[in-house]
């Protein structure tokens, strides 16, 4: 009833405010928001994300399909629901933090009823009322413990604290999730990211910041290996002989190998892949056909056939044919007996595609002749200005140490009261951890079993 | 010359390993201390054969064992071992060495099924990242199998011991009315548990089973045997507690490889977002072990979903799903 009349005194806005913090300080709320965090990343496991909406369709039934493409499972992870439920997560976690678990995690000093608390014991202590505490204290003290005392209406307490500073552990988890959030969100601000492929010689320019990037030569490394399921062609490394070339002139040359990005001008470009890029000559009754590129494609490039609405697509470097084998496709990746796999597209739907070894042309209908004339290599390389990454290595490094603390170190509090007279005490000992008792009970026991060895010396 | 010395050591550990889970699988069931002390010798020397396969495979390839599923799930056996050894002898979980030696064991066998013998690294795994990313991960992997294997035997006894204590009237929670706390004698008297309903702990053994196993039930003696639900629970959380850090140091270490390799440190990757599936369902375990209710049941219920999630996102991923870590690590 009490509760409920001050809940009528409140305002509108201060009883949703009220509201507001008691579901999202609620621990209960927070578990079920990870819960949905957990389900919906899963589905993003499950459902092969960014693909074409044709590949959800060759992938499962129809309807199957449509749902995945109408709930937007094709792209989770940037859906507004997701980014919304982790904003969610780190309000929840925000209000957890100063609503509940620093007010918990720091109580005051107060009274108890000792034989009331779970981890509670008696022992028997001689001496004047100030020899025995002044014994405790010291025990306690030895013992690593930060010992107070405080007045409670006439009755003296001692207060007995270990790893106090600890009970912050969880703040300062909370705080480093906090930080990798600001440094995410410093990326979706500030930052950009992008792949480019450049072929061996030629030099490309970054859209976004005006690098000219200039691939001297790429070379790539393959090792041929017997293992116990047959040889595999294994690419052992990729380099790409590289000059980077800023908008205010400053350059810099280097070989750029996956996993030794080059950081230039703020942005760090990465090794990412290679392939072939080819180029191709169409004739019709023995003369040239416009439109064709002149410039090597690219895997996946498409260019129209004439004026038959028709397209060719490059859709495969093939480094070695091979007869024998059902797809033609040899397991040699190295350019021995090349060709390339073209399809041919009417619309958007693929009505034949072949293997077309380089310098043979093939005969597409209606007098056009196909013939990829040479190749040439090419360096895909991924380039990423992300400003929010110290701050997510910060925030990791918080998370952890958060992590660490709360999980390895177990703040206590001993609640300690005499009662008796003259020479007799009766110390009442109790004992509170943030985790519940069960946890501490072993260390409890070997407390009190030390402290009263400690008594019955002194006894004695 | 290595390639047989690894085979050998690989060999040998399976048998050992096979062996110690009889062992001790007998002591589960029988309770005998010659059990343990053959068990428990035979499970070390599985592990130091284990070691001794690593290690070979290391010289013969001459990088960190870590580069494809073979290494890892060795790797992944060898810790799982270690951390039982570690925890049984801490907290006299012996009983459980059989099905934790059994489980590794099949996984020890099951990782020979991957060995395709000396294959060259690939670039993107080429670096230094390979010799603390897998290692830390896969540490973490094993922590949680333990756990998964201390939950099940919680439930066991759980719901063993609900049937024994006539199961109405005792909470679905994992507390029980009133076990009493234990004089622990002289002059002081420390109720250990007192677990009333509102009290902030999980129930010691029952009255019912104490009762059943006085009057001779063997179930109930042999369920006596086990470390009680209130320490089975501890025990749980302090393995988590090992595997949780772990795995947030090894998927923050993997996004920092991740950036050098691939230019971004998260790309939602099945296998970067499996990992963080199962952080989340260890971090909901950890915050509902702060709240009295959920602790017990409840709690190693969730560790049994985490195990099952870690599996899927360990083999799952890697095996079914392809995605940039499709080197089968």
């Amino acid at each position: 009833m009490a509760t409920a009349a001050g809940a009528e005194r409140l305002s509108p806005l201060q009883s949703l405010y009220a509201e507001f913090i008691d579901t999202f300080g609620n621990v209960l709320f927070a578990v079920s928001l990870l819960v949905v965090w957990g389900v919906m990343t899963l589905i993003g496991v499950v459902v092969d994300q960014g693909k074409a909406p044709a590949a959800y369709f060759n992938e499962y039934p129809a309807e199957l399909a449509r749902a995945i493409l109408r709930l937007g499972l094709d792209h989770i992870y940037h859906s507004y629901e997701y980014v919304g439920l982790i904003g969610l997560i780190i309000v929840s976690l925000a209000v957890c933090t100063f609503k509940r678990v620093i007010p918990a995690r720091l109580p005051p000093l107060r009274p108890v009823l000792v034989d009331k608390i779970p981890l509670h014991a008696f022992i028997e202590a001689r001496g004047t009322e100030e020899q025995v505490r002044a014994r405790l204290e010291r025990f306690f003290a030895k013992a690593g413990w930060h010992v107070r005392r405080k007045l409670f209406n006439g009755v003296e307490w001692t207060f007995a604290d270990r790893h106090n500073w600890a009970r912050r552990g969880v703040l300062v988890a909370h705080l480093g999730f906090v930080i990798i959030a600001a440094g995410t969100t410093l990326y979706w601000w500030k930052g950009y990211q992008g792949e480019i492929a450049i072929l061996s010689g030629q030099t490309a320019r970054i859209p976004q910041n005006g690098d000219l990037l200039t691939v001297h030569s790429f070379n790539y490394t393959i090792k041929p290996t017997q293992t116990r399921g047959g040889v595999i062609y294994q690419p052992v490394d990729y380099v790409s002989d590289l000059t980077a070339t800023s908008p205010a002139g400053k350059t810099e040359r280097d070989l750029l190998r996956v996993n030794h990005p080059l950081q230039f001008d703020g942005i760090a470009y990465y090794q990412a892949s290679y392939g072939y890029g080819v180029t191709f000559r169409m004739t019709q009754a023995g003369k040239p056909v416009a439109g064709v590129p002149a410039t090597p494609l690219l895997e996946g490039d498409s260019f129209p056939l004439g004026p038959t609405g028709r397209a060719i697509q490059y859709t495969q470097f093939v480094g070695t044919i091979d007869p024998k084998s059902p797809s033609g496709i040899g397991a040699d990746p190295r350019p021995f007996n090349p060709g390339v796999v073209v399809t041919v597209f009417d619309g958007a739907q693929p009505i034949g595609s072949e293997i077309v070894p380089l310098g043979h042309a093939v005969d597409l209908g209606g007098g056009y002749r196909l013939e990829p004339a040479s190749y040439r290599l090419y360096s895909g390389i991924q380039y990423r200005h992300d400003p929010g990454i110290p701050l997510v290595g910060l925030g990791a490094l918080v998370l952890v140490a958060g992590v660490c603390i709360s999980f390895y170190l177990l703040p206590a509090r001993l609640f300690v009261r005499l009662e008796g007279e003259g020479e007799r005490w009766t110390v009442g000992l109790a004992a509170q951890t943030p985790k519940g008792y069960t946890m501490y009970e072993e260390q409890f026991a070997g407390l009190v079993a030390a402290l009263q060895r400690s008594e019955e010396a002194t006894a004695t | 010359m290595m390639q047989t010395l690894v085979t050998i050591f690989y060999a040998l550990a399976v048998v050992l390993y096979a062996a110690g889970a009889l062992t001790l699988f007998a002591y589960f069931l029988w309770r005998k201390s010659w059990q343990v002390a053959i068990g428990v010798p035979l499970a070390i020397a599985g592990l130091v054969a284990q070691v001794g396969a690593i290690v070979s495979e290391a010289f013969a390839t001459g990088w960190s064992p870590t580069s494809n599923l073979y290494d890892s799930l060795s790797l992944f056996v060898a810790f799982t071992v270690l951390l039982f050894l570690i925890f049984a002898r801490q907290y006299r979980l012996w009983a459980l060495g059989g099905f934790v030696l059994l489980i590794s064991d099949f996984f020890l066998a099951y990782a020979g099924t991957w060995n395709e013998g000396y294959r060259p690294l690939v670039p993107s795994l080429q670096s230094y990242w390979l010799a603390i990313h897998v290692p830390t991960v896969v540490a973490a992997y094993a922590a949680f199998m333990l756990a998964f294997c201390t939950s099940v035997l919680y439930l066991v006894k759980y719901y063993l011991e609900r049937g024994h204590s006539g199961g109405a009237g005792l909470t679905s929670m994992g507390l029980q009315p009133a076990a009493a706390g234990a004089a622990a004698g002289g002059s002081m008297a420390m109720a250990t548990l007192v677990a009333e309903r509102t009290g902030n702990t999980v129930q010691d053994e029952t009255p019912g089973l104490a009762l059943a196993a006085a009057q001779g039930d063997k179930v109930a003696q042999w369920l006596m045997g086990i470390p009680s639900l209130a320490k089975l629970d501890v025990i749980t959380y302090r393995i988590i507690a090992v595997g949780l850090p772990l795995l947030s140091l090894g998927i923050i270490m993997g996004a920092m490889w991740a950036k050098e390799a691939w230019g971004a440190y998260w790309q939602w990757d099945p296998k970067e977002t499996s990992a963080l599936v199962c952080w989340i369902i260890y971090l909901a375990y950890m915050h509902l072990h702060t709240r009295s209710q959920w602790r017990g049941m409840r709690t190693s219920w969730i560790s049994v979903i985490g195990f099952a999630a870690v599996i899927f996102c360990y083999l799952g991923v890697n095996i079914w799903i392809s995605g940039l870590h499709s080197y089968k690590v």
